[in-house]
């Protein structure tokens, strides 16, 4: 545990987690990919940040960094992860190895993750049972009884029915639905100060979806965790997230309160983006605003702003020399050059 | 063909093609002798009429049986019962639930489909030229230079350039590959195309590119189509009018502007109440009461209604007898007992 920085913290007290420019490259043979190419956000204690993007923004590969799971051929490149559990111990997530004594007890204990596919994350040949009580012998020490006694009412809690049967169930016996709630039974079986969820309703259908996001609002406000929610969904989003963060090409190009990101967003891409979504019971219009082009392919991200060939407020001569500076206005953030424009057309409305 | 265009004359002139009392049961066999001891029932008596240039959008949750009903369209799979009438391009409406292999194949020249994963969809080995140009080379229309030219001006209709067509699907990003799939699909001109979740692999932007593409390709083309999506406000922006399924029966069938502003079904209202809105605001104030449980097994549907157990608005009646799809105002059907009392809320705001 020698890796631990005890010395001086920075981190306000509130503070849960804090992300400072950091940075994930591929080395590819094509070229260098900067798939997370200084990312910084902060969570504070109970909270619920949303993280929206498109594929190959870098989303969850800023999770796999936060919980030092990277692919073996992710180059860390730098930037800083502070990380203060409920425990009151701090610790420099970015600084620990992945195999690490450190951040095995991080993992599973003080952060929890569940992800989109549960039949792919939850071992199939071991049941329910098996895996939650696992966990719970390791990283608090019970008895294999008192593990059993609390997989079963961790069932409960996610509102399984008949825990005491389903708790000796496999996988491949649950539906989707059902699986994904064990899943995020193992992720909460050791009381985490943060849960990492990520895509967590995007395979189900929309009725079990609502049931999956009132669950874990419950559980949010039961358990005082905070939560990393990481969608495409925007709707998922605006039900969940307390503020989001908008991510484009590795970068985070917003971040606000949920209600400043739908309704007063100052980045053009977050704007493109909510325009592009079919709305119920609102626009029938037979066309969707869309954003031309496409996402650059990694090895050329354009300069200056990486969104200004898709950008229809774009400026020659600033936009694509320029790499945009972060504008703060009150708790909002955008990383465009123009952000101030939409500060004050927002504030004639 | 002759003896199957007996039933021409029941189909309406502005109707492209007609489903009647289409059923697919799979068999549940059991024991080493493969006794049949049951069946799934799939579809289950499912009758629709889709019109000549018109979006049907038919919605539903995973294992409703609305894929099955598009794959039974095209005959990908054998019918239990039922018909299902055609009217081809000469004005001669063919049942093709009595033709034989031979006669479907070439019926498929009227009607395609597009698949869901641009991924698995299409062949790796095989250029752009062999994938698009396939379904000219099996129905044996045109020479090679024919078939080149024709694929040339298909890449570009579905807004990929003519370049491309020696390149190899894994060059393409996944709504490319979308495009392609649709290329494919419009190289035998044909009339009817059934798009079995088209867009719902697909990011917001790149999603709403290929919708505005399928939209012009229906004006320049005068194509009609079948629209399979679990996507609520993708189907009620797409579609002239909906069918909603539920464990292989038709709920609810009505023109998409009266049943997003009220629907008369209970599942409908619940579908739409699930549907998690990009708008905070609204999102805190709607009360949304989620479905409770999940789908039932289609081997052991529950008696009467087979929506009763998760209805809140079950009566005893419900549990006992099936209701009908019944006609209850012009071109609105619904199959529930209390669709004149209930008064259901719709998506409008």
């Amino acid at each position: 545990m020698g890796n631990k920085t005890m010395t001086t913290s920075i981190m306000p007290p509130a503070r849960l987690l804090e992300l400072d420019n950091v940075q994930v490259h591929f080395p590819m043979r094509e070229g260098l990919v900067k798939a997370v190419n200084g990312v910084s956000y902060h969570v504070d204690k109970g909270e619920v940040l949303g993280i929206v993007g498109e594929s190959g923004s870098g989303k969850s590969i800023t999770a796999r960094a936060i919980m030092r799971l990277l692919p073996k051929r992710a180059v860390d490149a730098g930037g800083q992860i502070l990380f203060r559990p409920r425990t009151g111990e701090e610790f420099e997530l970015s600084q620990l190895s992945r195999n690490s004594r450190a951040i095995r007890q991080v993992r599973g204990h003080h952060i929890g993750m569940i992800f989109q596919e549960p039949m792919t994350a939850l071992s199939p040949v071991h049941t329910i049972g098996t895996q939650i009580m696992r966990t719970i012998q390791l990283h608090m020490g019970l008895g294999r009884a008192a593990a059993r006694e609390r997989a079963i009412d961790l069932l409960a809690k996610v509102q399984l029915p008949r825990p005491k049967e389903l708790v000796d169930a496999y996988p491949h016996q649950l539906s989707g639905g059902m699986r994904q709630r064990a899943m995020i039974a193992l992720a909460i079986s050791c009381d985490p100060s943060l849960l990492i969820a990520d895509e967590p309703t995007t395979a189900l259908d929309v009725t079990t979806e609502a049931q999956i996001l009132d669950l874990l609002k419950s559980l949010q406000s039961e358990l005082g965790m905070a939560i990393i929610f990481i969608t495409h969904n925007f709707g998922v989003v605006a039900d969940i997230a307390d503020r989001v963060s908008v991510m484009y090409l590795g970068r985070i190009v917003e971040t606000a309160s949920v209600d400043d990101i739908f309704y007063a967003p100052k980045h053009p891409y977050t704007q493109a983006l909510l325009r592009s979504i079919p709305r119920l019971g609102v626009d029938q219009g037979r066309r969707l605003p869309t954003i031309p082009g496409m996402v650059p392919d990694p090895f050329s991200v354009p300069s200056g702003c990486a969104f200004n060939p898709r950008c229809s407020h774009a400026i020659t001569g600033l936009c694509e020399v320029q790499d945009p500076p972060e504008k703060r206005f009150n708790g909002q953030m955008s990383r465009c050059h123009i952000a101030d424009r939409f500060a004050q057309e927002l504030a004639h409305v | 063909m002759s003896e199957a265009m007996t039933n021409a004359a029941a189909m309406p002139d502005d109707v492209l093609i007609s489903i009647r009392n289409l059923k697919k049961y799979f068999p549940i066999t059991a024991g080493w002798l493969r006794r049949k001891v049951g069946d799934v029932k799939a579809i289950d008596d499912v009758s629709l009429d889709i019109r000549k240039g018109e979006t049907f959008g038919l919605v539903g949750e995973s294992g409703s049986g609305k894929s099955t009903v598009a794959r039974l369209m095209l005959r990908a799979y054998s019918l239990t019962e039922g018909q299902i009438l055609f009217r081809q391009a000469d004005g001669s409406v063919v049942d093709l639930s009595g033709l034989t292999d031979r006669q479907m194949r070439a019926m498929r020249r009227e009607m395609q489909m597009i698949f869901q994963d641009p991924y698995s969809s299409l062949n790796p080995r095989m250029t752009l030229l062999e994938l698009v140009g396939e379904p000219m080379v099996i129905h044996g229309v045109g020479t090679q230079a024919e078939i080149r030219d024709r694929v040339a001006e298909l890449l570009q209709v579905v807004g990929l350039r003519p370049e491309f067509l020696n390149r190899y699907p894994h060059a393409f990003s996944g709504g490319q590959r979308q495009r392609i799939g649709i290329a494919r699909a419009l190289a035998l001109n044909p009339s009817f195309i059934a798009a079995d979740e088209a867009v719902s692999a697909l990011d917001v932007s790149v999603a709403a590119q290929n919708i505005n593409l399928l939209q012009d390709l229906q004006e320049k083309f005068g194509l009609t189509y079948l629209f399979i999506t679990h996507d609520l406000g993708m189907v009620e922006h797409i579609s002239d009018r909906v069918g909603v399924m539920y464990l292989g029966r038709l709920m609810e069938v009505a023109p998409t502007a009266q049943l997003f502003a009220k629907p008369l079904h209970p599942y409908t209202e619940a579908l739409m109440a699930a549907v998690p809105q990009p708008d905070p605001r609204g999102n805190r104030t709607r009360k949304r009461v989620p479905l409770k449980g999940e789908i039932a097994n289609a081997a052991n549907p529950p008696p009467g209604c087979s929506f009763h157990p998760r209805c809140p608005y079950a009566q005893a009646k419900c549990a006992t007898e099936v209701p009908a799809l019944r006609t209850v105002t012009d071109g609105r059907q619904v199959r529930c007992h209390f669709a004149e009392e209930l008064s259901l809320v719709g998506a409008m705001a």
